[in-house]
């Protein structure tokens, strides 16, 4: 569960890092892909919460 | 430093012989390699020798290949749908292979390879890159409608496809790190609460000998656990892997 989160951040925090060295855009887009990475790590844990308590073909969507 | 008390001891590589050099890095057959090629070993051997007999009614270690075979059938089925049982071969291999490296872990003085985020992460590359091969060769572009959620106002739509598409990126990291941080942090609370008991009775004496006992019992409990979460966390990897398979074969939701 807390694994979701983090990688959630991760991802973001990479993906805007990689945004900056490539654009020379450095810090605007770390900034912005943390913010987007903690969004997707929220939304990684909700969903994953909601994924417990049902058993059906597509358990992942909510 | 490499005191038998140490926790991060048992995770060391070992060289067991050297192929030579590839650039700056060593090529080098380690520890994690011996493990990795004896579970491989054990479980076609295993797989192999089991149903040889093809009995009718099977004998103890035919039933359990054919469990751990019907297990992951019905998990595939149940997430990925009857088209799903194309990825069958795939999926059972990572369970098993999952399975047996966690359960090598246990034995006490063996390696954790899958303690070794690098392991873990390029199972998880490889089920992600499974999935995005797929999903393109089966769908072409179409592939790419798993990021646009149906029914969402087309104001916000931008943001929630940005969201989803760091949300895929993110899912071999939390794929891999989930595996790796479960065996890593239960080798070390193992060693750790084992090496209490080495502690108290060198360092208290008599009285050690009898307050040992507490983190005797404590060890035990642990490795009940570690057994536990060893099949576990290789169940939860292989619902993942059908979970994400699903979202190649059927990418509209």
């Amino acid at each position: 569960m807390s694994s979701e989160f983090v990688a959630g951040v991760i991802a973001g925090g990479g993906l805007g890092w990689l945004f900056d060295r490539l654009l020379g855009t450095s810090p605007g887009g770390l900034i912005v892909f943390l913010l987007l990475g903690f969004a997707a790590g929220t939304f990684n844990v909700v969903r994953a919460a909601g994924a417990t308590g049902k058993t059906g073909s597509k358990p992942y969507r909510s | 430093m490499a005191s038998p008390i140490d926790p991060i001891h048992q995770f060391e590589l070992k060289n067991l012989f050297s192929f030579g050099r590839i650039g700056n890095s060593e090529i080098a057959f380690t520890n994690a390699s011996l493990f990795m090629f004896s579970a491989v070993g054990i479980i076609a051997l295993l797989t192999l020798l089991a149903t040889r007999d093809r009995a009718v009614v099977p004998g103890r270690m035919q039933s359990l290949v054919e469990m751990s075979y019907e297990f992951v059938a019905s998990t595939v089925r149940g997430s990925a749908g009857q088209e799903g049982m194309r990825f069958f071969p795939f999926v059972f291999s990572l369970f098993m292979f999952i399975l047996v490296l966690n359960l090598f872990g246990m034995i006490p003085g063996a390696f954790t390879v899958t303690s070794h985020i690098i392991v873990t992460f390029a199972l998880a590359a490889l089920v992600i890159l499974t999935v995005l091969i797929y999903g393109f060769w089966k769908h072409g572009l179409h592939f790419l409608k798993l990021f646009v959620p149906s029914g969402v106002p087309i104001y916000i739509l931008p943001l929630v496809t940005m969201i989803e598409v760091i949300s895929f990126i993110s899912r071999p990291i939390s794929l891999s790190v989930r595996l790796f941080a479960n065996m890593l942090a239960g080798h070390i609370t193992l060693k750790v609460f084992a090496g209490f008991i080495g502690m108290l009775a060198t360092g208290l004496g008599a009285f050690g000998w009898i307050v040992g006992i507490l983190p005797l019992g404590m060890t035990v409990a642990l490795t009940a656990l570690e057994l536990l979460v060893a099949v576990l966390q290789a169940y939860v990897f292989t619902i993942l892997t059908c979970i994400y398979l699903n979202d190649a074969l059927h990418p509209g939701h």
